[in-house]
């Protein structure tokens, strides 16, 4: 799998944890405030236009925002299926 | 021409008119906009305040999720506000219906909330049971409608999920980004308020926590079930437990049978609210006074009983000492009655028979011990009346440049018969490198070795040896290499690292090849209701006071006294004078 489809991956997995968490609607609107990420009605991610690290990080910083750190601990399951892509601190 | 210009001005008018609608069209937009975000800003500072005002006397996080649920419906359309918290083996789940709903949509909201969780906590929670409540409206079991908007706001307190918040209606796409957004912010103000607080409530739980548990006497604590809520390590040794371990109740009422009936008495103390206490109660070898006692606190409206405490304060050293008073007393009494029962039988004897006076044999040895008895009685008194003067720190010394050498030599010429009758080489080294003026009280000094050299004739055997010595030390120096020099041998050995660094000096130590004395009976030394005891059991003369004397004397020239023994071949015990 390519570094973008990895991307792409990992942040689908993103919108459907915080999913899950948040619930559908709030997820996939916050998800849809980040530049250069596309996400269908049904929360799938459509395209990760641009820097993929820069789309990935605005929309952790979007969850952190609006839930807190908690919801970036709950992460770390998924960040450990991608070795190549780190979380930030 | 006319028609053009009709036209133009119909245009123009149209046009304008088209303008003004959409612009009082926008303007009513932005009043409508102001007016929610003012709606929605007094929304959150009434809810925040009343939460403030709540935080001010609870920290119950179900109390302040209670507030923000009942103040959802000024705010925002819901069939269902609820909320789960994680409780020890359970989860609590509570929801507050608006609108009737089937007993399915409570369902499928509680299934809901229960993913959140589990997503949150990366954690299966489907074997935890969930403990439900619902109020508000009745539901409708003819109800169809499902779950069609929904978010969920997870609970965090100080880093830790302790719930979720969940805020459903039937209807479709009911929620706007702004209005979730703001009740998001609204909990996490209200869990931040709260884990402050928690943290200011932990803070002082963790010093009163260490307080107790650093307590001497022994603390436990129990609620209004007996359950206890806090024993500390010294409370738990009293009952011969580890301080990792945890007693229940049963185990202290175990621990404590035919002792002291702990649970009998609490009851006691809560039923009617007054403090019991239980003097010298026996456990194990210590003896205890017990206090058992209520606890209530000031509650929002009337005293409430919280527990009950029992703390264990260990007596046995003070019933020690009482005893030790007490045995000290009878035997001073029984000493000074053996010798006034003398004196008072030899007078008699003097008053009644007339030809005693005219034996002046039998009369000299009648005064002889007139005399004998009276001295000792009088060394006796004024033993007691030195220790008194020492232990009301009265005892004064009377300091001048004197000659330590001719005192110690005058010392040895007055025990040289006594050392001479019990055949006992009584001898003195000097080290060459001692001064020998130094500021001194010579009289009291000399009671001070009268005692030490007195003690070391008494405890050695015919055919021994005592020696006074003299050592100049040097601060820094080895006790033990200085000694070696000039030739000194003595049992100072243990205390060498600790006497190195003492100023520079003169040791004075008197060395005897007596018995020796175990580590355990040199403390007890220079106590004074020892001393007297075991000088009393052992059917020996005297007081026993010397060297608790001889302490006195070198304490009020500043100095230190001890002793250093090898059992079985003899005994130093030393003094230190600055020089």
């Amino acid at each position: 799998m390519g570094e973008q489809e990895q991307y792409k991956a990992l942040i689908a997995e993103i919108v459907a944890k915080q999913t899950v968490i948040l619930g559908p609607k709030i997820a996939i609107l916050k998800a849809r405030n980040v530049e250069g990420l596309v996400v269908s009605d049904d929360g799938s991610v459509i395209e990760v236009k641009g820097n993929p690290d820069k789309v990935l990080q605005q929309l952790i910083d979007q969850y952190v925002e609006l839930s807190g750190q908690i919801v970036k601990n709950a992460l770390g399951t998924i960040f450990a299926k991608y070795p190549a892509i780190k979380q930030t601190e | 021409m006319q028609t053009i210009v009709v036209i133009v001005v119909i245009s123009a008018s149209l046009l304008i008119a088209g303008f003004s609608y959409l612009r009082a069209k926008s303007l009513g937009k932005e009043a409508r906009k102001k007016e929610e975000q003012v709606r929605h800003r007094m929304y959150e500072l009434a809810i925040l305040k009343e939460i403030s005002d709540r935080i001010g006397y609870s920290l119950n996080v179900e109390k302040i999720v209670d507030i923000i649920t009942a103040s959802l419906e000024q705010f925002i359309p819901h069939s269902a506000a609820s909320y789960m918290l994680l409780g020890p083996g359970k989860i609590l789940f509570k929801v507050n219906l608006r609108k009737p709903v089937s007993p399915l949509f409570i369902d499928e909201v509680r299934g809901r909330m229960l993913d959140s969780l589990s997503a949150l906590l990366e954690k299966d929670l489907s074997r935890v049971s969930v403990e439900a409540t619902v109020v508000g409206v009745l539901t409708d079991e003819e109800a169809a409608e499902s779950v069609n908007s929904f978010f969920n706001i997870p609970l965090v307190i100080g880093g830790n999920v302790v719930g979720v918040l969940t805020v459903a209606d039937s209807a479709e796409g009911l929620y706007k980004e702004e209005e979730m957004t703001l009740l998001y912010k609204i909990v996490g103000q209200a869990s931040r308020a709260v884990t402050r607080l928690e943290e200011v409530v932990k803070t002082e739980q963790r010093k009163l926590s260490a307080m107790v548990e650093s307590m001497a006497d022994g603390v436990v604590m129990i609620d209004k079930d007996y359950r206890v809520l806090v024993a500390n390590p010294s409370a738990k040794r009293i009952v011969g437990f580890l301080a990792e371990e945890k007693p229940t109740i049963f185990d202290f009422i175990d621990a404590l049978t035919g002792v002291f009936d702990i649970k009998g008495k609490l009851e006691e103390a809560l039923k009617t609210g007054n403090t019991l206490a239980m003097d010298n109660v026996a456990v194990g070898e210590r003896v205890f006074h017990i206090l058992i006692s209520p606890v209530s606190g000031h509650g929002t409206k009337k005293t409430e009983l919280f527990g009950g405490v029992v703390i264990f304060h260990d007596i046995t050293y003070e019933k020690e000492l009482e005893q030790m008073k007490e045995d000290f007393i009878s035997m001073m009494v029984h000493e000074l009655r053996s010798p006034l029962d003398g004196i008072k039988k030899m007078s008699e004897f003097m008053g009644v028979d007339p030809a005693i006076r005219e034996d002046e044999k039998r009369y000299r040895e009648y005064i002889k011990l007139i005399h004998e008895g009276s001295s000792e009685i009088l060394e006796l008194v004024n033993d007691l009346l030195y220790v008194a003067k020492i232990e009301s720190g009265k005892f004064d010394v009377d300091v001048e440049l004197a000659d330590i050498k001719d005192i110690i030599k005058q010392r040895i010429r007055f025990f040289e018969t006594t050392a001479k009758d019990a055949r006992i080489e009584l001898t003195s080294l000097f080290d060459k490198n001692a001064k020998s003026e130094i500021r001194i009280d010579p009289l009291r000094i000399s009671q001070a070795l009268n005692n030490l050299i007195s003690n070391a004739l008494k405890f050695t055997k015919p055919g021994g040896s005592v020696v006074v010595q003299v050592l100049a030390h040097k601060q820094g120096q080895s006790i033990e290499s200085e000694a070696q020099k000039v030739g000194i041998k003595w049992f100072l050995k243990d205390k060498e690292e600790k006497l190195k660094n003492y100023p520079d000096a003169l040791f004075i130590a008197v060395t005897d090849t007596g018995e020796g004395i175990s580590k355990s009976n040199m403390g007890k030394l220079f106590n004074k209701f020892k001393q007297f005891e075991s000088v009393v059991r052992s059917g020996r003369r005297g007081t026993g006071l010397g060297l608790v004397i001889a302490k006195g004397i070198i304490k009020a020239h500043g100095g230190i006294i001890g002793v250093d023994s090898e059992e079985g071949t003899g005994s130093t015990f030393y003094f230190i004078l600055k020089s």
